[in-house]
């Protein structure tokens, strides 16, 4: 228990901000998604299969977060042997998680809303769905960009303290 | 390998053959008919009215298929869909085509028995409305009309809430006085509306209506003439009758189902037919001929022009397309690059200057969707099943073509997986350390085998979660070779539409400032990637580069002010467009190590219990659940940034896109494949 330091404490505040958030903007894109993905299966359930692929994209700013959590409680640790960080590295390891909990917050609910215009595209033009998908994708390109800051600042940090 | 060139064909041929000429044109399914000018003496054969009447008779067979599948679902397993449909020959399609106006008769039968069935089960509903209606009066002995006798008056309807005869009466005295009688009847009664039947002398009647109507007294809305009674047994019969009837109208319909493979074929036959006649108006008559025209891939020319000379007596002419017409673009490839052809579709087909740029993107389309999903046993699955379809089920036409794309992504993904070493994630070294006690299973077959094999425990290459730098850094590399590679498009695009000043001075520069830059780029992720040696002799290439760029991409303005400002501008534009593209591969790293941890996290949750037994249970469970998500998920997302990085990085190197998709005048059946012999 003697490791239990408040630099983990901090670590851990880092990751579990990178899951939260991550998952709350993906539930937020993902439902808005799924709403408008309801009406149009409605009209036409035919096209489930497309609609249901532009709802599952603002998903995986959660799994983005989870992968960042999941990869801090492995570096500092947390299921094994827990390091007994200082404050400053777990600052550290906070701020690495950063550019994952707030860029993938904010990205999921923005991949959302274009998800949300795409249903409408395969609404109207159904042979048009994978522009669809590119547009959502676009917005995607950040949470990756923020994923590998956070994955490579946290592997790095964990190399210098080593 | 690419575009097939077109050739414009032009055939004139007398109007007794057309019928046959049409009809054979469309069984070879070869030319794309083009709409010409009307001129003199010849005029367009449109015939909508016809086009419509066929159409429609397509939409009946059409709705008789549908109905038939309500009431007699075809048996059919998830699998079936990959089947191929059955093949016809022309002959037999001929022998069949006598019976299509009779199996049509069959088809509006169904459609009309159909009717009958829905109106009758409306009657129904109506019928059961009105029962829930007069269900409450049925204890009544007179009509819901009745108004009373010479001396009396009678009210019978509803009052809200619930009274007994005596809360009535409670509930009526303040608006009564003592002498005012009444005799009330509660004929049932609900929580919340009573239905009253209540009978007074003439005298009082109309205070008796008043203190009603306080209380909220209504009439029913559609009293009956008789007894409730005789109303409920009415309807009664009635929906019996009618349910009757429907049930027999649907057991007509299943006595039809016997005739389902006739109404797929005639729902064929209309279909050929109303394309035909919308087809009709590209083609024109004179007098005594007709002529058409339109594009053909060159090579089906001959043959064509063989087929149709000898069958009928038509003249034919082939030429080149003029510059400015609207080609049709068809794309002939192998099966390994074809299979990519609909993502490029999906862009846009290639426009008059593009060339194909399938080739290319085939390869690096495996190669970079390989490294995002990057796991041996989800690449192995994708292998197992894709060539499940093509091999055992023989997918073909479009739907082959993305079995075959996944198939060799499957292979790309399991020798990167391979070279990673994650076969389900750390599946493999997993088991034998917590089921088996071997701790590092790879320095075991290492030492088997006599020579390293697996470099870092089952990895070929190296684990990308122990060295991301490395991966990031190879991410890097393939980008720019993708990248290096969309400028060689641009410059053979160029070259060949006599472009040669632009093919050399814009892309060359290219070339050195990136090879002279990326080196020192490297030493920063990483010191001492290159050595000191290296970067020396590559700084001058950057150099070389970038003065070229300076120089030369202000060529276009003519005073030399513009010349120098349009040239720091594209040298500002492929500084900052470089360095975007370059760094958007670094989602190889990012997706593949999603994959690989998630995957790897899966196994670490089903290894959780102590003892084996559990354990074993535990992980089985955790471990199919867990990898089908995970795959799923990294499935799609690998898709998405694959297709990103060919369409944003890439073709925007050199591809246009806007051609117009090759539809040629063809037998576009559904249920049949009508062969020639």
């Amino acid at each position: 228990m003697e490791n239990m330091t408040f630099g983990v404490m901090l670590a851990i505040l880092g990751g579990v901000l990178a899951a939260a958030m991550g998952g709350a903007g993906s539930a937020i894109g993902v439902g808005r998604v799924g709403r408008a993905a309801a009406g149009v299966v409605t009209e036409d359930p035919s096209k489930f299969g497309k609609v249901l692929i532009l709802q599952i994209l603002p998903g995986t700013q959660g799994l983005y977060g989870f992968l960042v959590a999941f990869l801090l409680m492995n570096n500092i640790g947390l299921m094994g042997n827990l390091k007994a960080l200082s404050t400053s590295q777990g600052l550290m390891y906070f701020a690495a998680c950063l550019p994952m909990a707030i860029g993938g917050f904010v990205s999921a609910i923005h991949q959302g809303n274009a998800a949300v215009a795409g249903v409408s595209i395969v609404a109207k033009r159904p042979e048009e769905s994978g522009k669809a998908i590119i547009f959502a994708a676009m917005v995607e390109t950040y949470a990756v960009i923020a994923l590998l800051i956070s994955i490579l600042a946290m592997m790095n940090i964990t190399n210098q303290i080593k | 390998m690419a575009k097939v060139k077109m050739k414009f064909m032009e055939v004139v041929a007398p109007v007794e053959e057309s019928k046959e000429v049409l009809d054979f044109l469309q069984m070879k399914g070869v030319i794309e008919l083009k709409e010409m000018e009307e001129t003199e003496g010849i005029s367009s054969l449109e015939s909508s009215s016809v086009a419509t009447v066929m159409a429609k008779y397509k939409d009946t067979a059409a709705t008789a298929l549908d109905i038939l599948d309500k009431y007699a679902p075809e048996k059919a397993g998830l699998l079936s869909k990959l089947n191929n449909p059955p093949e016809l020959t022309k002959k037999e399609y001929d022998e069949r085509y006598d019976d299509a106006n009779e199996i049509l008769g069959v088809c509006y039968d169904i459609v009309s028995e159909e009717k009958t069935v829905s109106e009758n089960k409306a009657t129904v509903a109506k019928c059961r409305a009105s029962m829930d209606a007069v269900e409450p009066w049925l204890s009544l002995d007179v009509p819901m009309q009745y108004k009373g006798t010479r001396t009396t008056d009678a009210y019978i309807g509803y009052l809200p809430g619930d009274y007994t005869a005596d809360s009535l009466a409670i509930a009526l005295a303040p608006y009564l006085e003592g002498e005012d009688e009444f005799e009330c009847e509660i004929v049932s009664r609900k929580e919340d509306r009573t239905c009253v039947f209540i009978l007074c002398l003439k005298e009082c009647s109309e205070k008796l209506f008043a203190a009603l109507r306080a209380i909220g007294f209504s009439y029913p809305s559609d009293p009956t003439k008789h007894a409730p009674r005789v109303r409920y047994e009415r309807m009664q019969k009635l929906a019996e009758k009618c349910e009757k009837e429907s049930e027999e109208s649907i057991r007509r319909i299943k006595e039809l189902v016997s005739e389902r493979d006739d109404i797929k074929f005639v729902y064929d036959v209309f279909t050929l037919k109303s394309d035909k006649y919308s087809e009709l108006s590209k083609v024109y008559a004179g007098d005594s001929f007709i002529c058409f025209s339109g594009y053909i891939p060159a090579g089906k020319t001959e043959a064509l022009i063989g087929e149709l000379d000898e069958k009928f007596t038509v003249a034919v002419t082939v030429r080149d397309p003029d510059e400015d017409d609207d080609v049709p673009v068809l794309l002939k490839n192998k099966p390994i690059v074809a299979a990519v052809e609909p993502i490029t579709e999906m862009y846009a087909l290639p426009g008059k200057d593009d060339i194909d740029p399938n080739p290319v993107m085939a390869f690096f389309y495996y190669l970079l969707f390989g490294i995002m999903l990057s796991d041996a046993g989800y690449g192995l699955l994708m292998v197992i099943g894709c060539g499940l379809a093509k091999f055992k089920y023989k997918v073909k036409g479009r739907l082959k073509k993305t079995v075959d794309m996944y198939f060799y992504c499957g292979i790309a993904t399991v020798f990167w997986g391979a070279l990673f070493g994650s076969w389900f994630g750390d599946a493999i070294p997993r088991i034998a350390d917590q089921f088996f006690g071997i701790a590092n299973i790879g320095q075991v077959w290492n030492e088997h085998l006599g020579f390293t094999l697996f470099r870092e425990n089952i990895a070929l290459w190296f684990e990308p979660v122990n060295n991301p730098t490395k991966l990031l850094m190879f991410s890097f590399l393939f980008g720019i070779i993708h990248l290096f590679f969309g400028v060689g498009a641009s410059f053979v695009k160029m070259w060949k539409n006599n472009n040669k000043t632009g093919a050399i001075f814009d892309c060359l520069p290219l070339y050195l400032l990136i090879i002279g830059i990326a080196p020192m780029g490297a030493n920063i992720i990483k010191e001492g990637t290159f050595s000191p040696a290296v970067t020396s002799v590559t700084k001058w290439l950057a150099l070389a580069g970038a003065v070229m760029i300076i120089l030369t991409a202000g060529r276009s303005s003519k005073n030399i002010i513009g010349k120098l400002g349009l040239g720091l501008y594209g040298m500002y534009n492929v500084a900052s467009g470089w360095l975007g593209d370059i760094l958007s591969y670094s989602r190889l790293l990012a997706l593949g190590l999603c994959t690989g941890v998630i995957a790897t996290v899966v196994n670490t949750i089903g290894t959780i219990p102590e003892q084996k037994v559990p354990k074993l249970i535990m992980f089985i469970f955790v471990f199919i659940f867990g990898h089908v998500v995970n795959m799923a998920i990294n499935l799609i997302g690998t898709y998405v940034h694959t297709n990103r990085l060919q369409y944003v990085e890439f073709f925007a190197k050199f591809y246009e896109g806007g051609g117009r998709s090759f539809t040629p005048f063809k037998a576009n059946t559904k249920y049949y494949n009508i062969t020639e012999e």
